[in-house]
């Protein structure tokens, strides 16, 4: 499965769109990640990753109801697919088993 | 969260968006962005601050993965396949080296937005006057007048010629009458000087394309005090009130409101806050209007049948003033007509109303605009042509499978077309970012109402950005065309300049441009400062200005009010006069006592003063007295007169004293004063009188120069306010009011400063570029120049020697050129500095020193790069 390789930022905006079910849409996916992490996100990031994740088949899209708060323009909710959720779950499951292959020695005692 | 109906966001940043966007995701990421717009609005507090968020986040979104794909939905997949490899392959180049391409693509964007910015400066100061429907058919008659003595060319005429021109030449279709009156108005509670009134001729409609909003353009100014406001003033007296009908006090008289206009556009080279009807002067001076051919406190401008009738009007001149203007000791030579679109431009006559621009200034400009555009083409002919041997493989490949070399020619201007293409929407980007602050460096409210088609300023700026495309991209095209295929296994490696003299040319060019700028502007503000700085025969600094208009209960309890003031701790001199210096002053037929004992008639200027005068402005008495309240004759015989008359009459300032004066009064010269300048700094001191008055316009007040002004105009302002309290305290410092005779001048030292930084600038991106390309290619040469003992020092040398000698050159270049240009340019000021040749070495090393650490920065990281580095990149 190495084919399926997850960036850094592209892990993690798959993580909030997870985590966010079925609310994830631009700006609530930004506020999330900047919450959790503590981190600047440009708009002009997320939206082009988003676009990439989408078209590799990991997440899916649909547009919800109009509102009048965002001059009239639909959100687009994006919600993972069945390949996107197998990707995310064999990342995190390297990341454990690695993590766990770490000798206990290496860490430096605090 | 509630909606804001009211706040929008930037909508040339939207439609941007939404032209590059991919439509298939562009709804739902503009929701998005106004959604993060709505919330900085009712979060973050400013909306400057939240409609820049939303345009840097736009900028950040303009990027591969949200710009549409080229060629899926453009028309450029139906033209031939060919065409879009060449797209493809020049987008390619410009991604593969983004360093290079960003160098050009901001150079041309900086360059076109400053260019852009500047061409509507300049267009703003070209249209003056040319909004009227009759512009070309509107005249102004000016006068020359001669006086036994001299000369005197002035902008304005008599009340008698409008009437009269109307009557002898049938090509007169009508004309107006305009006198500017300094009327303090008073409704309510609002009392405010209103400086911009003019009375006119109820034809004033008729002839100009003024806007009558309400009432009726025949009649308004007809009947005697009746009053045409213009928008803004209604609103400042009547707020939501209609104006129409009502009446308003100014100075002593009730007007009628009989009409209200749109505010006079800002291209006008003379604006008013209102109109009073000419009727409401002539009823009391019906002689005067008839048979007062040298009152000329009037700007008559006449409406002709077509443009080229001013040229037979013109040819009966002479015998129309022969026929009606009695000949007397002085005379009219000529009276030119002036077309009202020339009339802002033109230098400048006396008596002028309104401000007027400098057609040097505006040349300047233009050529800097130039200027930098240029730096900006040459910087992508340098790094295009420098990195031609990157496109070799390229090149050669198409000519092998049988490329034409018109068909390369014609795909490298297609890439330097995109390039400028991309510079220009940047350019946009930038020009509005930066066009409040241009707007307060040029002090012009730079309106976009001046363009008379938008469409065609969108055609013009389009015809720019394909001209500069194709003159930069011509050159490069025709180099990289060129290549024979073998070259691609004889890569040259040559110095900055490889072998392509032209190269070296542009740079010089460059450099000539930026020497030019650097000590073009160094000696601008040298002559400010000469002019800043000049003896004008008083003293300005601390001097607090205040109006009066005549004002009866001051000219009644003149020395009362006078002592009032001196009470206030801080005030040193309290004075008064018709006049202050910098301000205008009226001219008076007199008549003096030549030499010979004869009485000459002239026509001198006056200014009506009270004892205090020269004490307060600290004016120098050369020979007689000063006026004295213990000579009791002093104000009905006593004149003062100036340094110069004293010098035109062909006196020494002692044999001036007690030559006869038949003026206002029949009188004596009592004193002769040191020069001082009373008009404006653009004009020579002229002959001047001195008479005592107690009808006091305005009153200068000296106060201590301590660091406590303010205090002192706040307690001044206070005992104002007890004497007269209706009277409102409009003070002035006399010193900024003299400087600000210099506004346009000083605007063109801050405006060039501001410029040759960017010029600078846009020069060293090109420097950069091109040392960057070099370094590269070197890398190799200078790795094993390291290992065979060469120091940092000599590598350095090797890079930068190449530009000492362009730089020398371009100061011989430069410095005969801006010599000549500032030499030109001040001849506009009476007084001149003297060109500091040292100037121009500053400018020269100034430019050197910049240029060598742009180039320092990037040849001394490959100097002290390790060696082993270089070499082992292969």
């Amino acid at each position: 499965v190495s084919r399926h390789q997850l960036g850094e930022f592209e892990e993690i905006v798959m993580l909030t769109v997870g985590i966010l079910y079925k609310e994830a849409y631009g700006v609530a996916i930004i506020d999330e990640m900047e919450g959790r992490l503590k981190r600047k996100v440009s708009i002009g990031a997320l939206q082009t990753v988003l676009r990439r994740l989408e078209s590799k088949g990991y997440l899916t899209s649909e547009f919800g109801e109009a509102t009048n708060v965002r001059g009239g323009k639909r959100k687009r909710y994006f919600s993972l697919t069945t390949l996107g959720s197998r990707v995310l779950r064999e990342t995190q499951e390297q990341r454990m088993e690695m993590f766990k292959a770490i000798p206990r020695m290496a860490f430096p005692k605090s | 969260m509630k909606p804001l109906p009211n706040i929008q966001p930037p909508e040339l940043f939207l439609r941007f968006f939404r032209w590059f966007c991919d439509p298939a995701i562009e709804e739902d990421i503009e929701g998005d962005l106004r959604e993060m717009f709505d919330r900085d609005v009712t979060t973050g507090g400013s909306i400057a601050k939240a409609k820049w968020r939303f345009s840097i986040r736009i900028l950040r979104l303009f990027r591969p993965g949200i710009i549409k794909k080229i060629g899926h939905s453009t028309p450029l997949n139906r033209s031939s396949p060919m065409f879009k490899n060449y797209f493809l392959t020049s987008m390619r180049s410009l991604m593969r080296s983004k360093g290079f391409s960003s160098i050009n693509i901001i150079g041309l964007a900086v360059g076109f937005a400053t260019f852009s910015l500047i061409s509507f400066y300049v267009y703003n100061e070209l249209s003056f006057d040319r909004y009227h429907q009759n512009a070309d058919r509107i005249f102004r008659i000016v006068e020359n007048l001669r006086t036994e003595n001299e000369e005197l060319f002035q902008s304005t005429s008599s009340p008698p010629m409008g009437p009269n021109f109307l009557r002898e030449f049938p090509e007169v279709v009508s004309y107006v009458r305009f006198q500017q009156w300094s009327l303090l108005a008073q409704r309510n509670n609002i009392s405010s000087y209103e400086r911009d009134s003019y009375i006119a001729d109820s034809t004033v409609f008729d002839v100009f394309s003024f806007n009558l909003l309400k009432g009726d353009k025949k009649t308004a100014l007809r009947e005697p005090f009746s009053i045409v406001l213009t928008e803004s003033m209604a609103k400042k007296y009547f707020g939501n009130e209609e104006p129409l009908g009502q009446t308003l006090k100014m100075d002593y008289d009730n007007y009628k409101v009989t009409g209200v206009m749109e505010d006079v556009p800002e291209n006008s080279h003379f604006r008013f806050s209102n109109l009073i009807s000419f009727s409401t002067w002539s009823r009391n001076n019906k002689r005067a209007e008839d048979v007062a051919w040298f009152w000329n406190g009037f700007h008559t401008y006449l409406l002709l049948r077509d443009a080229e009738s001013a040229d037979q009007v013109r040819a009966k001149m002479k015998d129309f003033i022969a026929k009606n203007i009695e000949k007397g000791g002085m005379y009219y030579e000529d009276l030119p007509l002036q077309p009202l679109t020339s009339i802002y431009m033109a230098p400048p006559r006396s008596w002028e109303n309104g401000a007027r621009g400098s057609m040097s200034n505006v040349y300047i400009l233009s050529i800097i605009a130039v200027f930098i555009l240029l730096i900006a083409c040459f910087n992508y002919i340098n790094l295009a042509t420098a990195r031609a041997s990157r496109r070799l493989k390229e090149v050669g490949l198409r000519k092998s499978l049988g490329a034409l070399r018109r068909m390369l020619i014609a795909q490298f201007l297609g890439e330097s077309l995109i390039v400028t293409f991309i510079a220009s929407l940047i350019a946009v980007m930038l020009a509005w970012i930066a066009l409040p602050a241009f707007r307060t460096l040029v002090e012009s409210p730079l309106s976009f109402s001046i363009f008379p088609n938008p469409w065609l300023v969108a055609g013009a700026a389009l015809t720019l950005v394909i001209v500069v495309g194709l003159l930069a991209g011509a050159y490069p095209a025709y180099i990289i065309s060129k290549f024979q295929p073998l070259q691609i296994f004889r890569p040259s490696a040559k110095g900055i300049f490889g072998h392509h003299n032209l190269r070296k040319v542009l740079v010089g060019i460059q450099f000539v441009i930026s020497i030019t700028l650097v000590a073009g502007t160094m000696l601008v503000y040298d002559q400010l400062d000469v002019v800043r700085n000049q003896d004008l025969g008083f003293d300005k600094e601390g001097l607090v200005i205040l109006p009066t208009n005549g004002d009866t209960a001051i000219v009644n309890y003149l020395e009362a009010v006078k002592h009032e003031l001196k009470q206030v701790p801080g005030v040193i001199d309290v004075a008064g006069s018709a006049q202050i210096p910098g301000q205008s002053a009226n001219n008076l037929y007199t008549e003096i006592e030549m030499a010979d004992g004869k009485m000459s008639p002239t026509n001198i200027n006056y200014n009506f003063v009270d004892y205090d005068f020269l004490a307060t402005y600290d004016i120098k008495v050369l020979a007689g007295r000063n006026f004295a309240r213990e000579v009791k004759a002093d104000d009905t015989t006593a004149y003062l007169i100036n340094e110069t008359a004293v010098k035109d009459f062909g006196w020494t300032p002692e044999e001036a004293i007690g030559k006869k004066v038949h003026g206002r009064y029949h009188g004596k010269i009592i004193g002769v004063v040191k020069d001082f300048h009373y008009r404006s700094l653009h004009t020579k001191v002229e002959p001047l009188m001195m008479a005592l008055t107690k009808n006091v316009n305005r009153m200068a007040i000296r106060i201590e120069r301590s660091d406590d002004v303010h205090a002192t105009v706040e307690r001044v302002q206070k005992k104002w306010s007890e004497l007269i309290p209706y009277l409102p305290f409009d003070y002035s410092f006399l010193d900024v009011e003299f400087d600000r005779q210099y506004k346009a001048d000083q605007q063109l030292g801050k405006v060039a400063g501001v410029f040759t930084g960017l010029a600078m600038f846009i020069g060293c991106l090109g420097l950069l570029g091109l040392t960057s390309f070099v370094v590269e290619r070197r890398t190799k040469e200078i790795g094993i120049r390291k290992v065979l003992g060469a120091s940092v020092f000599s590598v350095v040398l090797l890079i930068t020697r190449e530009f000492i000698w362009l730089v020398l050159i371009a100061l011989v270049i430069a410095t005969p050129i801006t010599w000549y240009l500032i030499g030109q340019w001040e001849q506009n000021f009476t007084l001149q500095a003297v060109i500091n040749p040292l100037r121009f070495a500053v400018a020269g090393l100034a430019v050197f020193l910049v240029a060598w650490l742009t180039i320092s920065f990037l040849s001394l990281r490959a100097a002290t790069a390790n060696p082993t580095k270089a070499l082992k990149t292969e």
